[in-house]
C-alpha cells in the first residue's frame, strides 16, 4: 500500500530541513522515493500548513521493571482517580505516575512519541522487565542493563583481571538480557549500601572490594567504547539530590579521560551548597563543561510540580529521600547479587524552595547547554513526573513569557537565587525535533528513526502550529507508527505492536567460565535461565520484532 | 414536596453504583431526568431508571427502598442533604462524605464511612468490614464525622481512625481499632482479638476488657474529667449511647508500645 503525507512542513534535523513543504511516501511501513508519475496513491493526507516530525523517542522512562510495578502495586491512590475505560480498541487501565503497561503505550502514541527506552533494567530482572515493555503498545522499546554494583563486576575488578574479561562480561550481559545500552547507577554505591554506608564518594574504596566509582566509570565507559555499543555508558553518577554534589558532577565528566558517556537526569546531579540554606544551583557549571566536552551528553530529569512516584536503583539516594515520602510509604530492596531498587511516591510543591529550585535548576541546565544534539527532553519518567506532562515542558523552553510567568508564582527564594529570569533562550521547533527525535536516534544508533530520509521507518507525527506549544504537541493530527496510523487528534485510532530494539556486542564465550560458577555458588538463578532467547523476545511481545543494531560504533580493530 | 425516591426494580443487577446519586449532584433534577442519567451497572453504563423506578421531586432528601445490597457508595462525596436507605446498604456507604445525613434501616456493607471528612451516618443493624477505614492502600481514614452503629461491626473496625467519632451498641470483630492515628471508637459489646494492634493515638473506650495484645500497658484507674464532656457529646446519637451512665472512673491501658504507644484503651463501667 503506497501513502501520500501531501505538502506538509517537514522539520528534519538529521538531514537539515527545517520547514520545508514536501510530500513523503510510505510503502510497507518505510518511508520511499517518490513513484513514477501516475502510480497508484492507496491512501493521501492532505498536510499542506500543518507540520511534520518523525515520531518522538524518550531515551529516558522508567517503563518496564520490577521498580515500576512496585510503585504500580503501592500507589492504588495514583490509580483510583485516573481510571481508562476499556474500549474496541484500547484495554482498560489506569495510572498517573505509574501507568498500567497498556496505558503507558497509549499515552505515548496520543502525544506522537514513537519510542522509549526503559534506562535501569537489572540485568536480574530482565525477563520481567521485557514482559511488561511487551505488554506496551504501539511504541518501540529498549532498555539499558544495568551494572556497576553488581558482585561479579567488582569482584573482577578487585582482582584486578584485563579491561578484556570486564568487555567480554558486559557484552554478554547486554546480550543475554537483550538490552541496548548499559546503565551504572550509583557506581558502587548500591553494594556500599549493603555494607551500612550512606554516602560514597567518587574517590572513596567500595566496602570489601577495595574500588572506587572512579575506577567503576572509567572501566564500564571503556568496555563500552571497546565493544562498539552505539549509546555511551549511560550514567546516573554519585551523590545524587545531594547538594554541593555538582563538584562530584564535574569531578566525574574528568574521570571519563575523554570516553564518550551519557549523563542521566543530571538536573539531580547539579547542586551546588551556596546561599543561606546550602542549597543552590550548580546548572551554570555543569553546562560550562558539557559545552565545552563534546565527548558528554546529558538529559535533563526535569521536574515539574504535582504527585509523581520516584523509582530508581539507587537505594541509597531513595533511603535518604523516603524521609520526604508523600504519601508516607516507600520500598527499599535488596536485588540479590545484582543491585537495589527503592521507590519513593513524592509531591514537588512550587511553594517549596528545595522543589522550586529543582525546577529552575533544569530548566537553567536546558537553556545554558548550547548544542541540542547533547541535551535530552526528560524528566526521568516518573521521577521528575510523568511523561505526560512533556508538552507543558516544552512550552516551558519554547515560550519565554509563559516561562517567566511560571516562575513568579514559585517560591520567591528560589527564584531569586535562580538565573531563569535572566535566560532569553526560546527553544525553536528545530531544536525541539533534535532533542526529541534526531539526538536520541543518533545516540542509540537508531539509524532508521528519528528522520524522515528514504528507507527511514515511518514512525511520523504531525502538528497544527499553535502559539500554545502545550497544546499543539499534546494533541498531534496524526501518528504513524511504522507506517500504520495509530492516534488522529489525541486519540488511538487503531493499536499497533512496536519492535524491541537491542545490540549484540561480541564476547569470547570463554567468559562463561567465569559467570557460570557465580550464578552456580550465589546466585537464585542458574546461567542458563537467566538467558533470554530472541524467541522468547518475541513471544512475550505480541508477535512484534526484535531489532538488533550494529556495534561498530568507535570499534577498537 | 416529597423526597426522591429510588425503588429497586425486582432483584438488582450485580454491583449498582450509586456514586452519582447524592443531594449535590440531583440538585435541580426532576425524577425523568434523574432516570435517564448514566449509572455504572455491573460496570457499564446504563440508566438508572432501568434499575431504579424514581418518583418524588425533593432532591435534599433521598430515599432507597428495596433489596439494596448490592448498592454500593452510597452517598459517596455527599457535602448536603439526607440519604435514607431503607432496607440494607452495599459497600462503601458515605465513602468520602463530606456533610450531610444518612440512615439506613438495614445492614451496611464493607467499608461503611471509609475516609469520612465530616457529616453523620446511623446504621440500624450491622455494618461489614473495615468501617471508618481507607481505602486499601491509602493511608488515612476517616478524618471526622459520626458513624453510629446500633448492630454489630465486622473486623478491621476504625482501622487508621483519624479524627471523628465511631459508637457502636454491639460487638466489634477482630483488629478493632487497628493502627488507629487518632479519634474516638466507642464498643457497648464485646471486642475481637487484636484489638488495638499497631494503634498509635486516639482511644477506644470499651465498657469490658478487651483481649489486648502485649504490647499494651496498664496504667492504673483515673478519674477522666473529659470522659463526662466526651459522653454529652453523644446524646445526638440517641439511645442507648445518650442514656450511659455518666461515669468519669475507667481503667486506662496505653499501647501499642510497638508503634509509638501514645493510645489509649479506656474500660469503664
Ligand atoms: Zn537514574
Ligand atoms: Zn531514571
Amino acid at each position: 500500500m503506497l501513502i501520500k503525507l501531501t505538502g506538509g512542513k517537514v522539520i528534519d534535523p538529521a538531514h537539515n530541513v527545517d520547514g520545508v513543504a514536501r510530500d513523503i511516501y510510505i510503502r510497507d511501513g518505510r518511508i520511499v522515493d517518490a513513484p513514477e508519475p501516475g502510480a497508484k496513491v492507496d491512501q493521501e493526507y492532505d498536510l499542506r500548513g500543518k507540520l511534520v516530525m518523525a515520531g518522538a523517542i524518550d531515551l529516558h522512562t522508567h517503563i518496564g521493571g520490577g521498580k515500576v510495578n512496585i510503585a504500580r502495586a503501592m500507589l492504588p491512590e495514583d490509580h483510583r482517580p485516573d481510571l481508562c475505560a476499556a474500549t474496541d480498541l484500547e484495554r482498560s487501565g489506569c495510572g498517573h505516575a505509574a501507568p498500567s503497561t497498556f496505558t503507558t503505550g497509549y499515552r505515548y502514541a496520543e502525544m506522537g512519541y514513537t519510542a522509549g527506552f526503559e534506562p535501569a533494567m537489572m540485568p536480574v530482572n530482565a525477563r520481567q522487565a521485557h514482559m511488561e515493555m511487551g505488554d506496551t503498545p504501539i511504541i518501540d522499546k529498549g532498555a539499558y542493563a544495568m551494572l556497576g554494583s553488581d558482585d561479579l563486576l567488582l569482584s573482577l575488578m578487585k582482582d584486578g583481571v584485563d579491561q578484556r574479561v570486564i568487555n567480554d562480561y558486559v557484552a554478554w550481559t547486554i546480550t543475554h538480557s537483550q538490552a541496548m545500552g548499559l546503565k551504572v547507577v550509583n557506581p558502587g554505591g548500591i553494594s556500599a549500601f549493603k555494607f551500612n554506608q550512606r554516602k560514597l564518594d567518587l574517590d572513596e574504596q567500595a566496602p570489601f572490594y577495595g574500588v572506587t566509582p572512579r575506577q567503576i566509570l572509567k572501566t564500564l565507559a571503556q568496555a563500552l567504547h571497546d565493544l562498539g555499543v552505539p549509546h555511551p555508558l549511560h550514567v546516573h553518577g554519585c551523590n545524587l539530590g545531594v547538594p554541593g554534589n555538582v563538584q562530584t558532577t564535574l569531578d566525574s565528566f574528568a574521570a571519563l579521560d575523554g570516553l564518550p558517556a551519557h549523563f542521566t537526569h543530571i538536573q539531580f546531579h547539579s547542586y551546588g551548597t551556596e546561599g543561606d540554606r546550602k542549597f543552590s544551583s550548580g546548572a551554570a557549571h555543569i553546562a560550562e563543561m558539557v559545552n565545552k566536552h563534546k565527548n558528554i551528553s546529558v538529559d535533563v530529569g526535569q521536574i515539574l510540580f504535582g504527585q509523581t512516584v520516584t523509582a530508581s536503583g539507587d537505594n541509597m539516594s531513595q533511603h535518604r529521600n523516603a524521609a520526604h515520602a508523600d504519601p508516607s510509604k516507600s520500598v527499599i530492596m535488596d536485588i540479590e547479587c545484582d543491585a537495589g531498587c527503592g521507590v519513593v511516591p513524592f509531591r514537588y510543591r512550587d511553594t517549596n524552595f528545595v522543589n522550586a529550585l529543582q525546577w529552575c535548576i533544569g530548566l537553567e541546565t536546558f537553556l545554558l547547554v548550547d548544542d541540542p544534539w547533547r541535551v535530552f527532553l526528560t524528566t526521568d519518567h516518573p521521577n521528575g513526573a510523568p511523561f505526560t506532562s512533556y508538552p507543558h515542558l516544552i512550552r516551558l523552553l519554547m515560550d519565554k513569557s509563559f516561562r517567566n510567568e511560571q516562575l513568579a508564582r514559585i517560591n520567591t527564594d528560589a527564584a531569586g537565587l535562580s538565573t531563569l529570569g535572566s535566560l532569553d533562550r526560546e527553544y525553536s521547533l528545530y531544536e525541539i525535533a533534535i532533542m526529541t527525535r534526531a539526538a536520541p536516534a543518533k545516540t542509540l544508533g537508531l539509524r532508521d528513526r528519528g528522520h524522515l530520509g528514504v528507507g527511514a521507518a515511518a514512525d511520523i507525527t504531525v502538528y497544527t502550529e499553535d502559539a500554545d506549544r502545550e497544546k499543539m504537541f499534546a494533541k498531534p493530527n496524526y501518528v504513524f507508527k511504522d507506517g500504520t496510523l495509530v492516534a488522529r487528534d489525541g486519540r488511538i485510532v487503531q493499536v499497533v505492536w512496536g519492535n524491541t530494539h537491542v545490540v549484540k556486542p561480541e564476547y569470547d564465550p570463554g567468559i562463561e567460565k567465569v559467570i557460570e560458577p557465580h550464578f552456580r555458588r550465589f546466585r537464585t538463578q542458574r546461567m542458563g535461565n537467566f538467558k533470554i532467547s530472541n524467541d522468547e523476545m518475541c513471544e512475550c511481545g505480541h508477535g512484534s520484532k526484535l531489532h538488533v543494531h550494529d556495534c561498530t560504533h568507535g570499534r577498537k580493530q | 414536596m416529597s423526597a426522591l425516591t429510588f425503588t429497586a426494580r425486582g432483584m438488582p443487577a450485580a454491583d449498582i453504583d450509586c456514586g452519582g446519586l447524592t443531594c449535590d449532584s440531583l440538585a435541580g433534577k426532576s425524577a425523568a431526568e434523574v432516570a435517564k442519567l448514566p449509572i455504572l451497572v455491573g460496570g457499564r453504563q446504563t440508566p438508572c431508571g432501568d434499575v431504579f423506578d424514581v418518583s418524588g421531586s425533593d432532591t435534599m432528601q433521598i430515599v432507597f427502598r428495596g433489596n439494596g445490597a448490592t448498592c454500593n457508595r452510597i452517598g459517596a462525596g455527599m457535602t448536603i442533604g439526607s440519604i435514607r436507605v431503607e432496607g440494607d446498604a452495599g459497600d462503601h456507604l458515605g465513602l468520602q462524605m463530606k456533610g450531610g445525613k444518612i440512615t439506613v434501616t438495614g445492614n451496611a456493607g464493607d467499608f461503611a464511612a471509609c475516609e469520612m471528612k465530616r457529616g453523620r451516618i446511623v446504621v440500624q443493624g450491622n455494618v461489614g468490614d473495615s468501617a471508618g477505614a481507607p481505602l486499601p492502600g491509602n493511608k488515612k481514614g476517616m478524618s471526622g464525622g459520626m458513624l453510629v452503629v446500633h448492630g454489630n461491626a465486622g473486623e478491621r473496625l476504625a482501622d487508621q481512625l483519624r479524627r471523628g467519632q465511631i459508637l457502636v451498641a454491639g460487638n466489634a470483630g477482630a483488629y478493632a481499632a487497628s493502627r488507629m492515628i487518632a479519634g474516638t471508637l466507642v464498643v457497648l459489646g464485646t471486642v475481637g482479638a487484636h484489638c488495638g494492634h499497631a494503634m498509635r493515638r486516639g482511644s477506644l473506650i470499651v465498657r469490658q476488657r478487651p483481649p489486648l495484645p502485649a504490647t499494651f500497658a496498664d496504667c492504673g484507674t483515673h478519674t477522666l474529667a473529659f470522659l463526662p464532656l466526651l459522653m454529652a457529646s453523644w446524646k445526638e446519637a440517641g439511645a442507648p449511647f445518650a442514656t450511659l451512665p455518666v461515669n468519669p472512673r475507667a481503667q486506662r491501658w496505653m499501647g501499642d508500645t510497638g508503634n509509638g504507644g501514645k493510645a489509649e484503651v479506656l474500660v469503664w463501667a
